[in-house]
């Protein structure tokens, strides 16, 4: 008898954080079924999530490859799992409350983040273009129902099936461009095909057709799911429809996923096609400046960040179009920085609409400052940071991607970038003019701040302000990520 | 190359000529059985015993006018019989009848084509049947119909995951999806897998009367509520089609159960098709049997019968037997 | 591939012989429409409204549990003509795979998806 363990490289120490998170789930899923269980469901979500993240830990440090290639560890997909665990559970604190008051509470909540979060992970955890597709649905999925998981509500059912077309339509490109890569260089798996790659590139035969227009639609696919202009069109109405803790996972969890494996396919794999640079200015170019600009416009919360979470794709787009490490390990920064104040600019955003009749639009924020000072003083800490103000994360993260495109030569995409973050700066202040000192018309409601939240609040400020002020520790950690990769 | 055509053709015309007069018989077989379980005597005016009773059925239907609904949707009504008909035909292409035989000097063997994945064919061809159904209800253009065709999918489909397991467990056993291969390991009487896998073959003998829409789980048709179901607006030839196929749907499930549980054409003494052609008119009476003795199921106990009870029991087994595979395997 | 062959002669041979009695039928039989024929039967009154009504939406649900179960089966095909080579490692990795299957079953039944109203 064959020795299968063996002969198909089995080794679950790779996949251990992956595994908790759906032991997890599962357990959710299945306890949920009893009512004396319920009460404990965010406990479990939360406990699985902090076991996954420990797990993960261990993992740092560790190169290794297993599941017949399938599955490849190290540091740079450690990193990624942090990342996302990190916006899991900022995302399971939101929730708890705001899906009581909403009448939402309902344990799929906690077992569907969970699962996209696995699938977010496969996806970072591999070099193999058909196991990052399968991590891929694994995410989207659950995002899909997550996204209408309000389904009373029209809003949320639209944002449900838009979501879902979509993605569903993004994925069909995806899949075709995996194909046609297939196609081209005979192999799924990463590594390999960056070793074929420099006959098939230069070979100008119909298999470097095939290749490129493979890594085209490859490219749409994620365009997709990262949200770049012009595949950005379904981000407001989802991020708006979508219960706001869900949009604040969204926001930034899937995202990281869909960067974790753009760096890793075109920054890291295939970066010696000169095409790509171009189409990465592009894109990065179009989605920074769309973004910014249409948010200006909006009177909506909520549609607000989703335009501005359009352009802080377009950030960490240029820093891909740069390319190179320190490109890559400040886009990684950026990525983590960016995950905290945007995830607690939500928050802020959670904790107002649980009030009842309550949309998000910006004149609901009048008055903030008065009924609530320290509320409405973190938002502002928020708001700094996503405008890119000092002494925040959110200036760092810029300042690194931008001296890194400076340096490799990217004048013009740094000065646009800049720029950009001036036009940002309308949009983001005018919120914390509203909250501050825009007239109070009739009587502002309070809002009840759960401890909940309040922990959710402490962890993505102290996020954003831990990072403007010692941000070395983080730099070592995204250059380690990127050390050691092809 | 020309006389492997020749005579794969000759024997394609020979099966198909079976299969349908044994369809054609089935009609009449049904009738009188249940004439005499119910005390009646049924057809006997055309020939001895009603012998050519489905012969004149055939002719009078043919001489039917053939009524297209106005509202249907005509080239989909048109084409849902035969849609229905094929694949109930396709599943005997796999069926070995017979051991080799040699006839005229030639060496003949005993099924039409002996397809290495012959059980995976099979299951990939039942599961076509459905189609012709939910064409026909959605085609014709009437409640009755469309609820009957839809009624008829959610039945198949369910049920299709038990009968897909309870092959399984046939398939641990012989290790081979070839069903000549599965003939040939049921050589002795003690050999028949109905022995090793009874509570498979029950499953599956449920689950074929319940894809092949027979009473009792006969819902999609049931003539008290849906007047006659999918086939409600089909008349003519048309009609006939269906029936035909009904019937062929049934023998080919017969033949299947036959093939994989009561070693096809294994058998002392008589000729082996003689055999096969035994084995399965014996499911075929059982079948009617059944519809002499049953009453119908109601719809949510057929759908929770199949989900609740059958699919985990056929997992069940699926699991035992994979255990006491290996356990006889470690010992042995 | 003959064997692929035959079963294509068999599959025309099949679809000839229904065509050419629908081609016999279609020479013998009367035809004469009107429009009373032409009416949808429903119990001998006129059928009221669209033939394209609403059905329970549980048929869809039943037909998404059937889609996963049923390449669940598919997949046990090879899994199980293989055993015998595979052992019990094989084995071992069905019963996890079935049982995550069968936790969603559950689930499913739990929920009353399952239930017909």
């Amino acid at each position: 008898m064959v020795d299968y363990v063996s002969a198909l490289s089995i080794d679950f120490n790779l996949i251990w954080p992956e595994i908790a998170l759906l032991i997890g789930a599962s357990v959710i899923l299945l306890g949920s079924i009893s009512k004396s269980f319920r009460p404990v469901i965010p406990a479990v979500a939360l406990i699985s999530c902090i076991v996954a993240m420990l797990l993960a830990s261990q993992q740092w440090g560790h190169q290794g490859s297993g599941f017949a290639d399938m599955v490849t560890c190290d540091n740079f997909g450690v990193m990624f799992k942090q990342i996302f665990l990190i916006a899991s559970i900022v995302t399971l604190f939101l929730g708890f409350r705001y899906l009581k008051v909403k009448g939402l509470n309902r344990p799929e909540y906690y077992a569907l983040i969970l699962f996209s979060t696995a699938g977010m992970m496969v996806m970072a955890n591999t070099a193999d273009l058909v196991v990052m597709f399968l991590g891929l649905e694994i995410m989207s999925l659950p995002l899909y129902v997550l996204a209408g998981f309000n389904r009373r509500s029209l809003e949320s059912s639209e944002a449900g099936i838009k979501y879902f077309l979509m993605g569903a339509f993004a994925t069909a490109f995806l899949l075709m461009g995996i194909a046609f890569i297939y196609g081209a260089a005979e192999t799924t798996n990463l590594r390999r095909i960056v070793t074929n790659f420099s006959y098939i590139a230069y070979d100008y035969n119909s298999t470097a057709i095939y290749f490129y227009s493979g890594i085209a639609l490859t490219l749409i696919g994620f365009g997709f799911k990262i949200a770049a202009v012009p595949f950005h069109s379904w981000v407001p109405d989802v991020y708006q429809g979508a219960p706001t803790p869900v949009t604040a996972f969204f926001s930034v969890a899937p995202k990281a996923a869909g960067f974790a494996v753009m760096l890793r396919i075109f920054v890291f794999g295939l970066s010696g096609v000169e095409l790509l640079t171009t189409a990465f200015w592009v894109l990065a170019v179009l989605t920074m400046s769309v973004g910014n600009i249409l948010a200006l416009r909006q009177d909506n919360v909520k549609r607000m960040l989703a335009y501005s979470s359009i352009s802080h794709a377009g950030y960490i787009l240029v820093a891909m179009t740069v390319g190179g490490a320190d490109a890559v390990s400040s886009a990684i920064f950026y990525l983590v920085a960016y995950t905290m104040f945007n995830l607690g600019a939500f928050a802020v955003v959670t904790v107002m609409e649980t009030r009842s009749g309550c949309r998000s639009e910006f004149s609901e924020l009048t008055g903030l400052s008065k009924v609530h000072p320290y509320l409405a003083a973190i938002l502002a800490l928020f708001m700094f940071a996503l405008s890119g103000f000092p002494p925040t994360a959110g200036f760092l993260g810029k300042f690194y991607i931008f001296s890194a495109a400076v340096h490799k030569g990217f004048i013009w995409l740094a000065v646009i970038g800049v720029m950009n973050s001036f036009v940002s700066v309308y949009y983001y202040l005018r919120v914390i003019k509203t909250a501050y000192f825009d007239e109070v018309k009739g009587k502002v409601t309070p809002v009840v701040l759960s401890p909940t939240v309040i922990i959710a609040l402490i962890i993505t400020a102290l996020g954003t302000l831990g990072l403007g002020f010692f941000p070395q520790q983080l730099l070592e950690f995204s250059q380690a990520a990127i050390f050691g990769m092809p | 190359m020309l006389e492997i055509i020749i005579i794969g053709t000759l024997k394609v015309i020979a099966v198909v000529v079976v299969v349908l007069t044994c369809c054609a018989y089935s009609t009449l077989l049904e009738r009188k059985v249940l004439a005499y379980m119910q005390h009646r005597l049924g057809p006997i005016y055309a020939g001895p015993w009603g012998l050519m009773q489905p012969i004149a059925d055939g002719i009078k239907l043919m001489f039917k006018e053939d009524i297209v609904p106005d509202r249907s949707e005509r080239l989909m009504f048109m084409l849902a019989p035969i849609v229905s008909f094929i694949p109930a035909l396709l599943v005997f292409a796999v069926v070995p009848f017979s051991s080799d035989f040699s006839m005229f000097g030639y060496e003949i063997k005993g099924v039409l084509s002996d397809l290495n994945i012959g059980v995976l064919y099979i299951f990939a061809i039942t599961s076509l049947s459905v189609y012709g159904l939910v064409l026909a209800g959605w085609s014709s253009g009437s409640k009755y119909s469309l609820l009957g065709g839809i009624r008829s999918s959610a039945q198949m489909i369910s049920y299709e995951l038990s009968y897909g397991l309870s092959i399984v467990g046939v398939i641990l056993f012989a290790n081979t999806l070839s069903m000549t291969e599965i003939v040939n390991q049921q050589a002795s009487f003690w050999d028949m897998f109905i022995f090793r896998q009874p509570l498979a073959f029950l499953l599956f003998l449920t689950c074929g009367i319940a894809e092949t829409n027979r009473l009792p789980f006969d819902l999609p048709e049931c003539e008290s509520e849906l007047a006659a179901g999918y086939h409600t607006e089909y008349s003519s030839m048309r009609f006939a089609t269906f029936f035909v196929a009904e019937y062929g749907y049934m023998l080919a499930v017969s033949s299947v159960a036959t093939t994989l549980f009561l070693g096809g054409w294994q058998g002392p003494f008589l000729p082996p098709v003689i055999w096969f052609l035994i084995k399965v008119f014996g499911f075929m009476f059982f079948y009617i049997w059944l519809r002499a003795t049953f009453p119908r199921f109601r719809y949510d106990q057929l759908m929770a019968f199949g989900w609740k009870v059958l699919f985990p029991l056929a997992l069940a087994n699926t699991m035992g037997t994979a255990l006491w595979v290996l356990l006889t395997d470690s010992v042995n | 591939m003959s064997e692929y062959l035959s079963v294509l002669i068999f599959a025309v041979t099949g679809a000839a012989i229904v065509l050419f009695t629908f081609f016999i039928s279609k020479l013998i039989r009367p035809h004469n429409p009107y429009p009373e024929k032409g009416v949808t039967y429903e119990c001998a009154e006129d059928a009221i409204g669209d033939s394209w009504i609403r059905f329970n939406p549980r048929f869809y649900i039943f037909a998404l549990i059937f889609v996963i179960f049923d390449v669940e089966v598919i997949f046990l095909f090879p899994w199980a003509v293989a055993f015998g080579e595979l052992g019990l490692f094989a084995l071992v990795e069905m019963v996890i795979f079935i049982l995550i299957l069968f936790f969603g079953l559950f689930y499913a039944w739990k929920k009353g998806v399952l239930k017909w109203v």
